[in-house]
């Protein structure tokens, strides 16, 4: 029996002034005509819900100011936009926010061990039929391992942060930074403890 | 949740009837005409009760009518939930048994009667085999009331009160019996109203134990007296209590109907229907079944008590034995009831989510919800029809909808809008385990947004509907596509195939359901500020609007939205195309030609990605679109990111008004390369500041156009002038002549109508980049920044103004070359420092000099020249500055003449009117500095303030500035030397002299005392720089100090035109001194203070300035005390020459004349004492002598004595020394000789120069090769006799 895991359908950087500097699209659904792999939404579809989270960002951030209580980098769940596909977020401290957005059902593990299926739904167990949930904190490694793609293209002395804020900015353009984003949604799986 | 039938799905609330209040005409319990017919009436025979608190109390119990409150126990104050029906005397209650159906035959046996709404009923819906219906619950939430609450008033007339009691007793009575006779266990209360205080009860208390006996009412739970007369809220609170009290006794009535439906689930036994079914199936309601109905039934009555928990195990029963294996697997598909099972299960689904949410378990409904779906669906698909249908899509939406109206209604409080959550954390126990994100309940918004999303999923699956199955029933309804469609179509809750999706005229309108569901999302994310998913749903909405061809709604809908897009000003480029695209095809339709050109100008940009097979051509913008007029649109690039770029670059980052500055303008196109060129109508830059806002016009195949590399091309454009006819056309005449003036005259005209215009082609190629290099006359001073940059496309249909700004960024300039791109190394290049206008006005020092000199006036003469093409009015400030600045005056020529106060560092004279200069003449102004009589130097600073006559606004200034230097034009040494008096010394014993002169008392005293003379030797050197003509020396006594009397002569004269000085020259002047002592007794050395002054005048500057020659300057130096008498003796030599005339006997053959020297040596003795003193002369090999080698000499006091020696020299042309010892013979002291004119001494002794023959025989003066220069004197030498030893 196949059972659902979650895995990355998208990741986002998104710059201090709320700017789209990078997504990568992970396909994670199948074409129903050819079998091959094909992303789950259009990519104007994944930048709506990486901006889409932006309100949240900004939410929570007005939120915290107003309570007067310190946001810590890690946002957690942003939202789910549907039973498929959610939201988690990420901001340093320089404003910059990293976005994942996790496909509960992207990826079909065969475990034998497993029978639940749709036939025992009723129990409203953590796997029973709908595939494995995540628990919270999961996508800490994730945005670890993206900050520390960042920081490694910051570190670039060809890569000047400021040229991609403001009017008219550009995107990051690093082929190696791009390769790296797609390494990090492709691998990781829940539980996974390291991504380097 | 609308669509499920009314009351299913509703929440049980135990039902009260309130009668006896209430006089009008009320709603009727039982409404079904077949079942009241049946029905058993209950009826009070007593009249309501009137009165004012009778309606205060009803009011109030309307009001706690609990239908309507939110879906969760929070709210714990609330004692008691009913749903409240006020009644007036009757009402009718549903019969308790079915009849026989009439066609009926009777059986043998009685047959058994069952309830009408019991499966086993033929006259039920239900009959043979249906489940249960929401007839059931509609009879137990509506019909039959827990409680039967009846209101009477106690009469306080005692004449009445045993009938009125009487009355009250039998109707109580005649009620109860009616409740019970019809086989209802409703309960009965009753309320007595009583119009006293409760207080004044006591009285009553034997009445009221007399009704609570013969009606066999329990104080407690059912007979409620009421005394009206008290405050509105305590009478509240006591119907309170009242409520609460009766809600016990409702929750037990529910409980007994719980405990009965468990008796007969309990049983075991599928009861057998009052007659077997003859027609269709036989089948009957399986135990199974029977089962499901039971645990339903106890479900619901446990929701009666609000006991959701039990509640919801009931459910989930009922559920569990709904879905198994002998109920809904055994419905055929295209039995009627199977649909039905399907509704009860969703029922059932949906009343235990409401158990989870009311119950706060906010995640096990997610996962309950979805589990049902779940079920469903593969229920559905092994016996149903499948889920490939619109069937189930539509289910589907229904099913999210359905959880969007539960969250509403349970209004959860981490959900509410006031709150920053969007979703709901898990509960406590689940938190640990690996939860889906959805499992945390988000807001409806989102479960909208997913019945949206269904919804748009049961189109696409209409749509796919084959035309066959599409055809109206009738037409073709023996086909056999009509069995298929009838096999493959999921029917349930939604519409035929032919009617989803029919071939002619309209189905199901799926738009307006998505933009519907759409809409509460939009409206939920809005009241969250989530306005980037309001954004997202209104996109998705607009492309519902748009299939429907709603254009105004869409309008509506996007409009706002692009105008102000964060996706925009945040780079979120494919979706501010999405939306762009959205909203152009509904300004297309609607003929909103502004957003269209603004829409097609911002989607030119290659950032977008290219649509395939649009023009892009902002000039076919407004092709097919019907527009009244040619619109102007306006827009900037705060509303549109633009293709089109623009920076504006000054070369220099200063200037000076009235010249000019090269600037570019640089317009770069990002458009698409295969879009056609844009060209431009116009380009306006506006400027901040004092620059005149620059218009460049298009002019086509105007060939200045010179390219270069990477698409730069840049244009030189020539700028004019032009007078723009604000509001009317009079001022054209004057343009031409404004253009042809050359500069600056114009000043005066305002400068808002004038702009600077220009010419080139305009047009833009995409990807290149346009610089226009205009050269900009600068005209008043100031910052200045271009602020703004304005294109005009007008094409026939329209004209489209775009406006960007130039910012301000750190960004540094491009100055494009046609070489290529160099770059400008400053900041913010669009701005310029315009600096004043340069005075033209020019002044100058006529004939000012280096230096001047201590002790003379100083003149400056200022000439300011007009070199401005206008007359100037013209004020002079003078400023002198310095240390112990002098006063100064000011004297223009032909004008006024003003003085200055010397006031410490600084005097100054303002305003100083010169009046106006004409157009290049000059006047002058002379400055007169007060002498200064030391060496210093000052600043003299010269502003003329002038206003030209064309422009008397603007003041103008030049400043010169000069410095004075003043210098001592001489420095001079001094030295006092000893001189023979020649005068006899008065006489010690003349006492006749003395005598008669000390008695003269005329006031001047004549000086009876010694007398000395001195010679003074003044040096001085001319400090100048020039020559400087020398016109008188001169030494004044100022004083002497111990009675002497001081007289200085000249003994030299100096030429008559004056002794010319260069510079950097020595000059010697002596002077006679000449001392006596006013009183021969006075012996006591007496000092003088002497001044030395030259009168001189500059040589060379006589005839250049008008300070005139006649008027000498005098320097004055003041000379350190001297000595000018002393009383100590003193020994003077003296010396003079002779020669043998040439007829003298001694003849030394052919030799010169044989010369003598006459040495005389004077001792003076001023002092009291009588001295001796001894001379020795010694031989030398340079001259012989005559005279005592040895002797003695005895002075008296007060008197001199001469000793001569005759020397003959045998040297020429060379210094001899006579070694002469004076001795003072008592003293033993050797006296220095002092030598005088002609002489000298060093430290051996005198020394007397021997002149050359040559010299002496032509008796000139004497000079001496050394710096002793003294003409000897002739006078003393002839007497020289040789009668003394001559030694040779």
């Amino acid at each position: 029996m196949a059972t659902a895991v979650p895995s990355i359908a998208c990741l986002g950087i998104i710059g201090r002034n709320n700017k789209p500097l990078h997504t990568t699209i992970i396909p994670t659904s199948t074409d129903a005509q050819t079998g091959s792999p094909i992303p789950l939404r259009t990519p104007l579809q994944f930048s709506l819900l990486l901006s889409s989270t932006l309100d949240i960002f900004e939410s929570r951030a007005r939120h915290a100011s107003s309570s007067n209580t310190l946001l810590s980098g890690d946002f957690g769940l942003l939202h789910a936009v549907d039973e498929r596909l959610a939201a988690y977020g990420y901001e340093t401290n320089t404003g910059v926010k990293f976005v994942v957005v996790v496909d509960m059902r992207g990826r079909m593990l065969d475990l034998s061990s497993k029978t639940g299926g749709v036939g025992a739904a009723g129990g409203g167990g953590g796997t029973g039929g709908t595939g494995v949930g995540l628990r919270e904190g999961e996508l800490k490694v994730v945005f670890r391992a993206m900050q520390t793609a960042y920081v490694r293209l910051l570190q670039n002395p060809f890569y000047d942060p400021d040229e991609h804020e403001g009017r008219g900015g550009k995107r990051i353009t690093s082929r190696k930074f791009a390769q790296e984003m797609r390494r990090i949604g492709e691998l990781w799986v829940p539980g996974s403890a390291t991504l380097g | 949740m609308d669509k499920y039938p009314r009351g299913s799905l509703d929440h049980n609330l135990p039902l009260l009837v309130v009668s006896g209040l209430s006089t009008g005409p009320t709603k009727p319990l039982l409404t079904d005409p077949d079942l009241r017919e049946q029905g058993v009436l209950i009826r009070s025979e007593i009249p309501p009760v009137e009165s004012r608190e009778a309606k205060t109390i009803l009011q109030y119990v309307q009001e706690t009518d609990a239908t309507h409150l939110p879906w969760h126990s929070r709210d714990v104050s609330r004692k008691h939930k009913f749903k409240i029906r006020t009644i007036g005397r009757e009402f009718l209650l549903p019969p308790r048994n079915a009849r026989l159906p009439d066609e009926f035959e009777t059986p043998l046996s009685p047959p058994v009667l069952h309830s009408p709404f019991s499966p086993l009923s033929p006259g039920s819906t239900l009959y043979p085999d249906g489940l249960i219906d929401t007839r059931w619950l509609e009879k137990h939430q509506d019909l039959i009331p827990s409680v039967c609450l009846c209101f009477y008033s106690l009469t306080s007339d005692s004449s009445l009160a045993t009938l009125h009691d009487n009355q009250l007793k039998t109707d109580i009575n005649a009620l109860k019996n009616a409740l019970s006779q019809s086989g209802h266990k409703c309960r009965l209360a009753v309320v007595i109203l009583s119009d006293q205080s409760p207080s004044s009860m006591d009285v009553f208390q034997d009445r009221l134990e007399n009704i609570r006996k013969s009606t066999a009412l329990d104080p407690k739970t059912s007979l409620f007296v009421l005394p009206t007369q008290r405050a509105e809220t305590e009478l509240e609170s006591a119907i309170d209590s009242v409520l609460t009290a009766l809600f016990s006794q409702a929750t037990e009535y529910y409980r007994d109907l719980g405990r009965h439906s468990r008796k007969k689930k309990g049983r075991g036994i599928a009861p057998q229907p009052t007659i077997p079914p003859t027609s269709g199936t036989s089948h009957t309601l399986s135990l199974q079944g029977w089962n499901v109905r039971y645990d339903f039934k106890a479900a619901v009555f446990s929701e009666f008590r609000q006991e959701m928990e039990v509640a919801q195990r009931s459910y989930e029963q009922a559920y569990e034995t709904l879905l198994g294996v002998d109920v809904m697997e055994t419905i055929p598909s295209w039995s009627s009831r199977f649909n039905d099972a399907r509704l009860l299960a969703d029922i059932i689904a949906i009343r235990i989510l409401r158990c989870f949410l009311w119950t706060g378990q906010s995640t096990a409904a997610v996962r309950r919800w979805r589990a049902h779906r779940l079920r469903m669906a593969d229920f559905i698909d092994r016996r149903g029809r499948g889920t490939q249908n619109y069937g189930w899509q539509a289910w589907e939406a229904r099913w999210a909808e359905t959880m969007a109206n539960l969250i509403a209604k349970v209004d959860y409080p981490e959900l509410d809008p006031s709150n920053q959550s969007l979703f709901r954390p898990p509960e406590k126990v689940l938190s640990a385990e690996r939860l889906q994100p959805w499992e945390q309940l988000h807001h409806q918004g989102y479960w909208y947004r997913t019945a949206a999303r269904h919804s748009l999923d049961r189109r696409k699956l209409a749509y796919l509907i084959p035309e066959d199955d599409r055809r109206p029933v009738g037409a073709s309804a023996t086909s056999p596509s009509m069995i298929k469609a009838y096999t493959s179509y999921d029917t349930y809750m939604c519409p035929e195939p032919y009617e989803e999706y029919p071939l002619n005229g309209h189905g199901t309108n799926h738009s307006l359901q998505i933009i519907e569901y759409l809409n509460f999302a939009k409206a939920e994310f809005q009241k969250r500020h989530q306005p980037r998913l309001v954004a997202e749903v209104a996109l998705e909405c607009s492309k519902e609007l748009e299939s429907i061809k709603a254009w105004q709604p869409l309008l509506e809908l996007l409009a706002p939205l692009w105008r102000d897009m964060s996706f925009r000003a945040e780079g979120w480029w494919d979706i501010n195309e999405a939306m762009s695209w959205a909203l152009r095809a509904g300004a297309a339709h609607m003929g909103n030609a502004g957003l269209v050109v603004a829409i097609d100008w911002e989607l030119l940009n290659k950032k977008f990605t290219r649509r395939p097979g649009w023009h892009y051509d902002i000039k076919r913008s407004l092709d097919h679109v019907q527009v009244d007029r040619t619109p102007e649109v306006v827009i900037n690039d705060d509303q549109i990111s633009s293709f089109i770029s623009a920076s504006f670059v000054f070369k220099q980052d200063e200037g000076r008004a009235g010249q000019t500055c090269p600037a570019q303008l640089s317009i770069n196109s990002n458009a698409f390369a295969e879009s056609s060129p844009v060209v431009l109508e116009e380009i306006q830059i506006d400027f901040e500041g004092s620059l005149r806002t620059i218009r460049l016009k298009h002019q086509a195949n105007s060939k200045s156009v010179t390219s270069s590399a990477k698409n730069v091309y840049v244009t030189t454009i020539p700028l004019v002038e032009t007078e723009i006819s604000t509001d009317d056309a009079s001022d054209e005449e004057d343009s031409d002549e404004d253009s042809n003036e050359d500069d600056s005259d114009d000043a005066s005209q305002p400068p808002q109508s004038v702009i600077l215009e220009g010419e080139s082609d305009l047009s833009l190629l995409p990807g290149h980049t346009r610089v226009f290099e205009m050269n900009l006359p600068l005209r008043e001073a100031g910052n200045a920044r271009a602020s703004a940059v304005q294109v005009s496309v007008a094409p026939e249909t329209f004209t489209l103004k775009y406006t960007m700004k130039v910012r301000e960024t750190n960004t540094v300039g491009s100055w494009y070359t046609i070489d290529g791109r160099k770059k400008i190394t400053r900041v913010n290049p669009q701005s310029i420092k315009v600096l004043p206008r340069p005075p033209k006005m020019e002044i100058r020092f006529v004939n000012a000099l280096k230096q001047y000199y201590a002790g003379e006036p100083i003149q400056v003469e200022v000439e300011m020249v007009n070199e401005e093409d206008v007359d100037a009015n013209t004020k002079l400030d003078v400023h002198l500055y310095g240390l112990d600045v002098p006063a100064f005056k000011v004297h223009v020529t032909g004008g006024a003449v003003r003085s200055s106060v010397a006031s410490g560092e600084e005097a100054k004279l303002n305003g100083m009117p010169v009046g106006t200069i004409s157009q290049s003449q000059s006047e002058k102004a002379t400055i007169t500095v007060d002498p200064v009589n030391r060496p210093t130097a000052y600043d003299l600073t010269i502003k003329a303030w002038y206003n030209l006559v064309s422009d008397p606004g603007t003041p103008i200034v030049q400043i010169v500035a000069f410095q004075l230097n003043i210098v001592n034009p001489f420095e001079a040494s001094y030295d006092l030397v000893p001189r023979l008096h020649d005068e006899i010394w008065p006489s010690l014993f003349d006492h006749e002299g003395v005598q008669e002169l000390a008695g003269e008392d005329d006031g001047i005293i004549q000086p009876q005392g010694l007398a000395q003379k001195w010679c003074l030797i003044t040096r001085f050197g001319s400090f100048a720089a020039e020559d400087l003509t020398i016109l008188d020396l001169d030494v004044k006594v100022l004083s002497t100090h111990g009675s002497a009397r001081c007289v200085a002569s000249k003994n030299q004269a100096i030429p008559p035109n004056g002794l010319k000085m260069a510079p950097k020259t020595m000059e010697e002047a002596h002077f006679d001194v000449v001392a006596q002592k006013l009183s021969l007794d006075d012996r006591a050395s007496s000092t003088a203070d002497l001044a030395f002054s030259i009168t001189w005048q500059r040589s060379s500057n006589c005839a250049t300035t008008t300070n005139s020659p006649s008027m000498p300057n005098i320097t004055t130096f003041l000379i350190d005390p001297f000595y000018v008498t002393v009383s100590e003796p003193r020994v003077l030599a003296s010396v003079s020459y002779s020669t043998t005339s040439p007829g003298s006997p001694s003849s030394h053959p052919s030799s010169a004349p044989l010369q003598l020297l006459v040495l005389n040596v004077t001792i003076e003795n001023p002092s009291s004492h009588f001295l001796t003193f001894g001379l020795t002369m010694e031989p030398s090999d340079a001259f012989a002598f005559s005279g005592a080698k040895t002797t003695t000499l005895n002075v008296l006091p007060l008197a001199r004595r001469s000793i001569t020696y005759r020397l003959l020299p045998l040297v020429r042309g060379a210094w001899i020394r006579p070694t002469l010892v004076v001795r003072d013979k008592y003293f033993q002291k050797v006296l220095k000789i002092i030598p005088t004119e002609g002489m000298k001494r060093d430290v051996e002794g005198i020394l007397v120069w021997v002149p050359e023959e040559a010299e002496l025989q032509s008796k000139d003066r004497m000079k001496k090769p050394q710096d002793i220069e003294g003409p000897g004197d002739p006078s003393e030498g002839n007497e020289t006799s040789g009668n003394e030893e001559v030694e040779v």
